[in-house]
């Protein structure tokens, strides 16, 4: 159910030459709460009047906020974002990003995709933000506050639950605030892996948090206040960005090729972490952690995005044989490009 | 109240959300902070309690059906005689009764399946139920997707999540390498205990058309396979020496020690989403909506605020969704299987619970 998403992606996206002003703090629109039908202030709806009023309301919400939700692929991961300004500002959760400076791929509910590049993280939080370099203007959401969030608020959570799928696109899901602590909102709202980084919406259509974390109860559903990323905008929109901390090259000891089977296994060097899994020249490699490779590329950039130390689950086929073997990747030895 | 989490003091585990990333602990201090009252949850009681009249206007159309006592789904009364719709893969062997929202417990006969969908028709002996009433505007996005019992209140509730959508079958195999070295898509080895060994495929026959398309690469042969799931047969024409022949082949999932079988790490997952019914992939169509339910919850109407149904709740998929066959496709269905069951008893009739 978690989607294996193809490792080939991102090929050719250079960082743009175009240049943004580093952006300012967004400002939340402001809302009345006389524009809500009366069934969301109440502690539950108690008619069938406020069901129906309930339901119009939701109905015509999902339509209007979805066109600025994203799916974000960046290096193996993919998330979640949601996109807040017409020039293309990207709130997203900071553990899909990671770190400043990388490739990113952005697609739209209506499959639309758009390339861009992670700007700043804030670990502690888990608020990230990102950008889409290729111009606009971009469909995108409000902002909101949580100053006036109270626990039983009614939530929509929009995201790309086990990641995107084109025949299904977004997925909505209502839910209430359970639990307010300051650095995180709990929600009923059933998130998955693959939301993270997608937008809670208020139901006045603003973001008012971004999603993070779940635990195993249904009802333990976690996402960042936005409050987070407003008082954390100096370094989320650092310039220039932070160099990416140097990633120690990691080292596999094989050399892949391409042919009418797929990715093949060319070259094997003596005592290297391929050598000691019992890789053989001419075996095929299917999988890499769940993710099928196609071609030597997407093997090659996996490797590459890898660090030593760790270890890669690999499905091979030999002859008629598809069997799983692991491999620890070490760090690149001395004299080897 | 329990957080349902094995956690060791204070530090909740919580899993971060991007697809292909790892665990990650927090440590959470949210003892101290002010909690919702479960009853004001989305499908919290008070909530439920809203959706009251819709439960008085479906309380009699439906059923729970119970193998050996176990209650394992519930049911769509579909007419006055009687007849029940509800979810195949649970209705096992073994006596099978249900009860009425008059708190009777009566007699049910399982009359036909279809495990195309997963569903089957099932006869009760009781007069005087009510038959449903079909919707026939489409769903949209938000709209509140009701889950009624017998209760006073509905199982749950949620709201539709996507545009209705198929869900493809588990992968399931014929057991052929292809020979990587022909032009045409070529049988390369034989899988040992796959169906297209039993068939008498050989290496070197070339495939020439599979389910009535004409293939000429193998990445077409895969793509019309990955539509059949388990237990069916798929038709093969090939061809071997210059002459053209079909083949009927079933269609088998890898089991641990056969090639292509996959160990997916499903513990991870099954922590996230709680309990999901067995069968949850492989439907023409669905409805997703977020409602949480029990495996058994499941073949059960699922229905709109005017009490009129909008699909068959067909499988509790993951933690986010919940399958409904829209009320279209079940109708089709339902004339299929009532023309199946109306045929002589010698057209034996396969109990769902082969498929596993």
């Amino acid at each position: 159910m978690v989607a294996l998403l193809a490792a080939a992606l991102l090929a050719g996206a250079k960082s743009s030459p175009q240049t943004f002003p580093r952006p300012s703090v967004p400002k939340p629109v402001r809302v009345n709460l006389k524009e809500l039908p009366t069934a969301f202030n109440k502690p539950a709806p108690v008619s069938m009047a406020d069901l129906r009023d309930m339901q119009d309301h939701v109905a015509a919400l999902v339509a209007r906020v979805s066109p600025a939700v994203v799916e974000v692929e960046v290096g193996h991961a993919t998330g979640s974002g949601v996109v807040i300004s017409e020039d293309g500002l990207v709130l997203t959760a900071g553990h899909v990003g990671e770190w400043t400076g990388r490739r990113v791929k952005f697609t739209f509910p209506n499959g639309k995709t758009a390339r861009g590049q992670t700007l700043g993280v804030d670990e502690e939080a888990d608020a990230g933000l990102m950008r889409i370099t290729d111009p606009g203007p971009w469909p995108h959401a409000d902002v909101g506050e949580m100053k006036r969030a109270r626990l039983g608020d009614w939530t929509l959570a929009l995201g790309h639950p086990g990641g995107f799928d084109a025949k299904r696109s977004l997925v909505a899901r209502l839910g209430r605030i359970v639990r307010l602590t300051p650095g995180l909102v709990q929600t009923d709202c059933t998130i998955f892996p693959g939301d993270s980084g997608g937008p809670l919406f208020d139901m006045y259509g603003r973001v008012i948090a971004i999603h993070t974390a779940i635990a195993s109860s249904t009802i333990e559903n976690f996402h960042v206040p936005i409050t987070e990323f407003f008082e954390n905008w100096g370094e989320l929109t650092a310039l220039p960005p932070p160099p990416p901390p140097p990633r120690p090259q990691a080292y596999c000891g094989l050399s892949v090729v391409d042919d009418a089977g797929g990715c093949r296994l060319d070259k094997i060097e003596d005592d290297s972490p391929a050598a000691k899994a019992d890789l053989k020249e001419g075996d095929y490699v299917l999988l890499v952690d769940g993710r099928r490779i196609e071609a030597s590329a997407a093997f090659n950039r996996w490797i590459a995005e890898s660090g030593p130390g760790e270890t890669l689950q690999l499905e091979i086929k030999r002859g008629q044989n598809v069997f799983p073997v692991r491999i620890k990747l070490q760090p690149q030895p001395r004299g080897v490009k | 109240m329990t957080d349902a989490l094995p956690s060791p003091g204070r530090l909740l585990c919580l899993l971060l959300l991007a697809a292909g990333l790892a665990l990650a602990a927090l440590a959470q201090d949210q003892d101290n902070s002010p909690r919702l009252p479960r009853a004001r949850y989305r499908s919290g009681q008070e909530v439920l309690d809203a959706f009251a009249p819709i439960s008085a206007q479906m309380r009699d159309s439906i059923v729970e059906l119970n193998v050996k006592e176990d209650t394992v789904a519930l049911g769509v009364v579909v007419d006055t005689n009687g007849l029940v719709l509800t979810k195949a893969s649970e209705i096992k062997s073994g006596r099978l009764t249900c009860w009425l929202a008059s708190g009777k417990e009566v007699e049910a006969q399982l009359l036909a399946a279809d495990d195309d969908n997963d569903v089957a028709l099932v006869r009760v002996k009781a007069a005087g139920l009510k038959p449903v009433q079909w919707a026939s505007n489409p769903v949209v996005e938000g709209q509140w997707a009701i889950t009624p019992g017998l209760a006073d209140t509905p199982q749950a509730v949620g709201i539709i999540s996507t545009i209705p959508h198929r869900i493809r079958p588990q992968r399931a195999l014929i057991g052929v390498d292809f020979d990587l070295d022909a032009t045409r898509p070529t049988v390369g080895l034989l899988e040992s205990g796959f169906g297209a060994e039993e068939a008498g495929v050989k290496p070197g026959d070339i495939f020439v058309a599979v389910d009535g398309a004409s293939v000429t690469n193998s990445q077409q042969v895969i793509e019309i396979l990955r539509e059949f799931r388990d237990g069916q047969t798929v038709r093969i024409r090939f061809k071997r020496a210059g002459r053209e022949f079909d083949a009927s082949i079933k269609m088998m999932t890898p089991k641990a020690g056969q090639a292509g079988f996959r160990s997916y790490d499903n513990e991870r997952e099954n922590r996230l989403s709680g309990d999901v019914s067995l069968r949850n992939e492989g439907f023409e169509q669905v409805i997703q909506h977020d409602t949480v339910l029990e495996p058994w919850q499941c073949g059960g109407p699922l229905v709109n605020l005017d009490g009129k149904v909008i699909g068959l709740n067909i499988a509790r998929a993951s933690r986010f969704a919940t399958y409904a066959l829209p009320s279209g496709l079940t109708r089709q269905i339902l004339a299929k299987l009532k023309s199946k069951a109306e045929q002589p008893q010698s057209a034996a009739m396969k109990s769902p619970t082969d498929e596993r």
